[in-house]
């Protein structure tokens, strides 16, 4: 993208993309059964992910709403009757209470894992790296469908937990609650759960890596890659190195568990701490995982809706390669309170901060490659827009935590909740969006209703914000979280935020009526709607692109465009 | 030409095997969950799933070769799978980062622990001593790293040596020769470095598997209950695993070197167990100097 | 406070958008509080059936206050010192950084749509600019990490030889507490029930106890004025000892006693909450702090069966050592299996010192 500034006509010269030849090979699609369960195709793969995350993101947004109802006043108010529905264990206060915290696992669970990861890497990645880059599909296409079809029995198993008692351990399955505290086989259950979703990403992260260095079309060097394919690029590296880690770890919860270890039991010498370092050194890294993908969204989007070149393309892609990095190094800054010792927090608190430096440059580089151009506010540039500050609020209050000596009012309130929703909830979530929109007419074919689109923008905007700042305030006056009920001077702002989330989910009706209205009777988006500013090589296709693109390769030419 | 493709990639069809590849582990995962919660058919489940998932394996890497010999594997593709192996060895480095990171933190901060050779537990020292905590924790015997580790450790190292022997046959294509003698019994030529090398390497993985297998049976302190044990038969054991794994993985090999799959210029399918045997080699090494050596040092050492 | 009021202004435009009808009742001003802390005994008598002075709590100070925005006053001199690097330099740097970025986001959006620039530049370099926004960020950066090193340093300090020692123990869910250098006798504190859902004898929180779901039935009385030294360990999962009035947050781990110190300034009653999830009722186990002189503690002590120290006996200290990374000294017999969570039990069990192996250097806390 970007500075290749591909000139679309050169590279017809070369490449031939099927435009309207309806009976070509390239075409040929495979029947219904082979064609969707059988998939060596990395768009139709793509798109299973997409509609996999989907389904997940109304799960997940589906038991935040429940979570939400019972926070709009003290006490407890449906959880009773919830529980009702909960077998294991009798019926009562801790039975409830205990729902709470299998609701929250599930929603963090399901939000992290099964929404966000699969929909940026699999979803995006999927469909648009290979595109990107000029290369007729994925490196390992079968590996690439048991990536995907991983995710099915893992998230089976997690739907299936709360059937047997319930994980109620927090998405980060902290030991020894996880292990002599959750008896029954639900703790078993997340923790295979995690196991297969694990595999399914270390595959993927395998095949994105080597399809990207070893597929780029001729002439599209590193330093010519899209910044997308970039952020695609340093996720694959985090996910790799991370997550065996994560897996060595739960794998302990499993044997401490059920084979009498006793790695994180203290009466066998063990240590809970443990456990921490080595979740918090994949889950550290993890929370970039699932915002670098969005950082080249975001790019994309904004610079073609300012109909300029990104600013600073190899800030950019550095400052990412960056991030991953030191994303290695700063894991006990979700650690201040257990003990560590004052060297320890005070080097972790300095890693920690450095961070927002390349982030800051990601921010600014935005800004200026908007500055001078001329802007038009489609609905992807609206969540582009919205993505950049909001993503701010959630990094600055980011480093108030980043501070070991501050962190202790802090952690575990819902300032942290108000934080990390910031960057999630508000970041990756609107970075999904801008995605979705922008590519939509790409993938179906059919422009979106633009009307129906900024409408689900701005009602979900305020509803977000209304549902999340207020968060900041109730962990400055100290509500904890993961308790579903809380003394009577923490409702107003409660209360608050619950109308916030009826005034976000009111939105998501716009979203939904509108992809389902667009699927069918959009009306024909043509192979670049967004006009000059799209520069990227998935425009030269048609709409949807065809079913194997780039039979011939596209040539980049050798300029060395905006350097 | 329009709809050619006209690429060194390579396109697949469809295929069902990642599906049932996917599935297969979840029903193992099921079975496992079931096993160890004592339920019913729990073990039968367990097993049906790892069955389901080597079937996979047949069919998928069944289909790879088929591939490969189909001309499907162009140079291109070739360097994919080498991507693609280097990757999944990096990911599995660090998988036992996590085991090693257990470790040390046991190692480098050691609780006042102490060991009951009788009752096989340990508890907690309460006193003064517990100031001067041990590692490993007081009273346990270790087993002694320079008998069966280290023979194992040569045994591993001499192993490394015969695949690559192997390797440089293969490049060389020093193959063939007259059957003769005992080698001549297994169908391996009096030239045929390949597959003597090949052979020897197995044969000391088996050894290694077996002498590891007796030091387990042997060993002079329980699985349960205690960080020492708990970090080492999950570390050790985690690599003996993985052992196996790199034998059968050189077991196909050796059954591909005797239908003449490989070429001097084509055989990924041997270079890949090679490195993933250095891979697993390395690890013991680590492992060996750590938790043996250095793990081990000062604590009483098992006799017999 | 200033900075926060623009907060409200922001939610208050917010909620005007979203067009609801909802008053904005924002930071209403906390209930008419009565000003002296500690209004002497003599309230509910049962306040004082573990033989604590009674005290009652005032409103805003130890507890949160409806719709307020801000951190909870501070009553501890490190709390005030983290409260000042939030209030005066994070905060309004945070603050800024966001309302800079959008600002220029404003600017771009007017200055550069397409009817008033329909023709993009196609600028894509600009060192100066881009050292710039390395540059400044460093420097900003640089500017917190003094302060916030200094903090550290300031809450690392170990506590004096004369420091109380307080251990809280964790348990599914109750917080036991042990006095150790005062003949280590034992106080059990569980969260005060509603009147309509205490059992039979079980006692039933009052306004003089404290808030909901906040009040317990036996306080931890401490001296004020006088360095406290906080020592955490749990007997079952980790649960973590919060007061946020003191700025004080510490996970109590199984196995593990790990420690720090403060002051207490003011005398009165505090507030906090099991502050790492530890189960079901990890809600439903409060932390309640009662300061009061150190004369009144001496004499709360006496009436527990408890002893003030003459000298600090020597062997306490000696016995454990800091571990090399953490400071914190490992805890024999782990096992205590926990005890019926019931309201009446508070068991004043009388320990020997020497059971406490803490009173340790402090290299870690
Ligand atoms: C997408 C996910 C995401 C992202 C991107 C981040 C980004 C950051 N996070 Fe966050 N974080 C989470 C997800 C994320 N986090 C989650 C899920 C948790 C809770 C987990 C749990 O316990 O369940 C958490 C918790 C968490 C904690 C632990 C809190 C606690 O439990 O006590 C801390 C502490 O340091 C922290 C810090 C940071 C910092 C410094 C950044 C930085 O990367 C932010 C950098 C960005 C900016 C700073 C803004 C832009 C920069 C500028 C405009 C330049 C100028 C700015 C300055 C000079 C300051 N995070
Ligand atoms: C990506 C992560 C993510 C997202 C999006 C959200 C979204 C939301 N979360 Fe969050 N949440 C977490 C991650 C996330 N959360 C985590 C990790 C925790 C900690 C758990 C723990 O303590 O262990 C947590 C905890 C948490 C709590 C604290 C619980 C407690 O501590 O007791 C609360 C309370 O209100 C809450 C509420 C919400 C709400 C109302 C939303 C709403 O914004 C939800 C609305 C729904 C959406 C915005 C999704 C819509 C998306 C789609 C439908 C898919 C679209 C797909 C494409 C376009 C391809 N969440
Ligand atoms: Cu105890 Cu949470
Ligand atoms: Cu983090």
């Amino acid at each position: 993208m970007t500075d290749t500034a591909l000139h679309p006509s050169a590279f017809e010269a070369h490449g031939d993309h099927g435009h309207g030849h309806a009976h070509h090979d390239a075409d040929h699609k495979p029947a219904f059964f082979a064609r969707w369960f059988m998939s060596t195709n990395h768009k139709d793969i793509g798109t299973l992910y997409l509609l996999f995350a989907i389904c997940a993101g109304i799960i997940g947004g589906g038991i935040s709403g429940l979570m939400r109802a019972e926070l709009s006043q003290p006490g407890i108010q449906y959880l009773n009757y919830w529980a009702a529905w909960l077998p294991g264990g009798e019926q009562g206060l801790d039975h409830s209470l205990h729902l709470w915290n299998v609701l929250i696992t599930a929603h963090g669970l399901i939000m992290v894992f099964f929404m966000v990861m699969p929909a940026m890497i699999g979803g995006f990645g999927n469909w648009f790296v290979p595109i990107m880059i000029g290369a007729p599909d994925m490196a390992f296409p079968r590996m690439n469908n048991i990536s995907f079809w991983l995710l099915i029995p893992s998230f089976t198993l997690l739907l299936a937990s709360p059937f047997f008692g319930g994980a109620g351990t927090g998405w980060t399955v902290y030991a020894p609650l996880s292990t002599y505290g959750e008896p029954g086989p639900s703790v078993d259950m997340a923790i295979l759960s995690l196991h297969l979703a694990g595999a399914s990403s270390i595959l993927g992260a395998i095949n994105f890596i080597t399809t990207i260095f070893n597929m780029r079309a001729p002439g599209m060097t590193l330093h010519k890659m899209p910044l997308f394919v970039w952020s695609v690029l340093v996720t694959a590296f985090l996910l790799l190195l991370s997550l065996p880690v994560l897996a060595a770890a739960i794998t302990m919860l499993l044997t401490d568990r059920n084979f009498g270890t006793t790695f994180f039991d203290p009466a066998g010498g063990g240590d809970p701490i443990l456990y921490q370092h080595l979740f918090w050194f994949f889950g550290h890294p993890e929370v970039y995982i699932m915002i670098l993908p969005g950082f080249g969204i975001v790019s994309h989007v904004i610079s073609t809706f300012s109909k300029k070149p990104i600013f600073g393309y190899l800030g950019m892609a550095y400052a990412m390669v960056a991030i991953g990095v030191v994303g290695f190094v700063v894991w006990a800054h979700h650690m201040f309170t257990t003990g560590l010792s004052v060297n320890t927090k005070m080097y972790f608190t300095a890693a920690t901060m450095v961070i927002a430096v390349p982030t800051g440059i990601k921010i600014f580089s935005w800004i200026a490659t908007m500055w001078g151009g001329s802007l038009t506010f489609k609905t992807p540039m609206l969540w582009a827009i919205g993505f950049i500050f909001m993503f701010t609020v959630g990094g600055v209050t980011g480093v108030v935590l980043a501070n070991g000596g501050i962190d202790d009012y802090m952690q575990d309130s819902y300032y942290v909740v108000a934080h990390f929703h910031y960057v999630l909830s508000l970041g990756a979530v609107f970075s999904l969006f801008a995605g979705f929109y922008y590519w939509f007419p790409k993938m179906s074919g059919r422009m979106y209703n633009e009307a129906l689109g900024q409408v689900h923008f701005y009602i979900f905007f305020i509803g977000v914000n209304m549902l999340f700042f207020p968060m900041h305030f109730l962990g400055l006056q100290n509500m904890q979280r993961r308790v579903p009920d809380y003394t009577d001077a923490l409702q107003y702002w409660n209360h608050f935020a619950t109308i916030g989330y009826m005034v976000m989910a009111f939105s998501m009706i716009f979203f939904f009526v509108n992809i389902i209205w667009s699927l069918f009777a959009g009306k024909p988006a043509g192979d670049s709607p967004w006009g000059e500013g799209a520069t990227t090589l998935e425009w030269t296709l048609s709409s949807p692109p065809p079913y194997h693109q780039f039979e011939t390769l596209p040539v980049i030419d050798g300029g060395d465009g905006h350097h | 030409m329009a709809g050619a493709k006209n690429h060194a990639y390579h396109i697949l069809p469809p295929d069902i095997a990642p599906i049932m590849g996917a599935f297969a582990g979840g029903v193992m995962a099921v079975g496992g969950i079931m096993w160890m919660h004592s339920a019913a058919y729990g073990g039968a489940v367990f097993f049906l799933g790892v069955a389901l998932v080597i079937a996979t394996m047949f069919l998928w890497w069944g289909k790879v070769l088929t591939e490969a010999h189909a001309g499907d594997h162009t140079p291109v593709v070739q360097l994919h799978l080498r991507y693609g192996m280097v990757l999944f060895i990096a990911s599995e480095v660090m998988f036992f980062v996590g085991w090693f990171w257990a470790f040390f933190d046991f190692s480098l901060f050691p609780r006042p622990l102490i060991y009951d050779a009788v009752s096989r537990t340990v508890s907690l020292a309460t006193d003064a001593a517990a100031a001067n905590a041990v590692w490993p924790p007081k009273g346990l015997e270790v087993i002694d790293a320079f008998r069966f580790p280290l023979l194992n450790t040569l045994i591993l190292l001499l192993s490394g040596t015969t695949l690559t022997w192997s390797h440089h046959a293969l490049i060389h294509n020093q193959r063939g020769g007259a059957l003769k003698g005992l080698w001549g019994l297994i169908g391996v030529g009096e030239h045929d470095s390949v597959k003597k090398g090949l052979w020897l390497t197995i044969v000391l993985g088996l050894i290694f598997s077996s002498i590891q297998a007796y030091e387990y049976s042997e060993a002079p302190f329980p699985f349960k209950g205690i960080n020492y044990t708990s970090a080492f038969f999950m570390a050790t054991g985690f690599h003996g695993f993985h052992v196996i794994i790199g034998t059968i993985f050189l077991i196909v090999n050796l059954v591909r070197v005797y239908r003449g799959d490989f070429t001097p210029r084509q055989h990924f399918g041997f270079e890949a167990a090679a490195w993933y045997w250095h891979f697993v080699d390395v690890v013991w090494l680590f492992l060996f100097a750590a938790i043996y050596v250095w793990g081990g040092w000062g604590a009483p050492v098992h006799a017999g | 406070m200033r900075i926060m009021g623009l907060k409200g202004i922001v939610l208050a435009a917010g909620l005007a958008l979203a067009g609801l009808g909802q008053a904005v009742a924002a930071p209403a001003a906390p209930p008419a509080a009565p000003a002296v802390a500690a209004a002497p005994a003599k309230a509910d008598p049962m306040l004082a059936m573990d033989g604590a002075p009674a005290m009652l709590p005032v409103a805003g100070i130890g507890m949160p206050v409806d719709g307020k925005v801000t951190i909870q006053p501070q009553v501890t001199p490190n709390g005030r010192r983290a409260l000042w690097f939030h209030d005066v330099i994070l905060f309004p740097l945070i603050t800024i950084i966001c309302v800079f970025v959008l600002l220029l986001l404003a600017w771009v959006v007017v200055r550069y749509r397409r009817a008033a620039q329909p023709v993009a530049t196609k600028t894509s370099h600009n060192t100066i600019l881009e050292v710039l926004w390395t540059g400044l960020p460093v420097l900003i950066l640089l500017g917190i990490a003094l302060p916030s090193i200094g903090l550290l340093n300031a809450q690392y300090k170990p506590a004096p030889d004369n420091a109380v020692t307080l251990k809280a123990i964790g348990n599914q869910w109750y917080w036991s507490y042990q006095y150790p250098d005062n003949g280590g006798f034992e106080i059990t504190a569980n969260m005060l029930k509603e009147p309509k859902e205490v059992g039979k004898g079980e006692r039933a929180r009052t306004d003089a106890d404290g808030p909901r779901l906040l009040a317990t039935d036996n306080r931890v009385v401490l001296p004020y004025g006088v360095p406290i030294r906080l020592i955490t360990t749990s007997n079952d999962v980790i649960h973590s000892w919060a007061i946020p009035a003191f700025w004080i947050k510490l996970d109590a781990v199984p196995g593990r006693l790990n420690e720090t110190s403060f002051t207490i300034e003011k005398p009165g009653v505090y507030f906090g909450v099991c502050s790492e999830l530890c189960g079901a009722r990890h809600g439903y186990m409060p932390i309640t702090v009662e300061a009061v002189s150190p004369a009144v503690f001496a004499q709360w002590v006496k009436a527990k069966g408890g002893t003030m120290p003459t000298g600090k006996p020597a062997a306490a200290i000696a016995a454990a050592q800091p571990l090399p990374e953490t400071g914190a000294a490992f805890e024999a017999g782990n096992s205590t299996a926990p005890v019926d969570n019931a309201t009446e039990q508070a068991p004043t069990v009388t320990q020997g010192a020497t059971a406490n192996p803490a009173g340790a250097g402090n290299a870690g806390q």
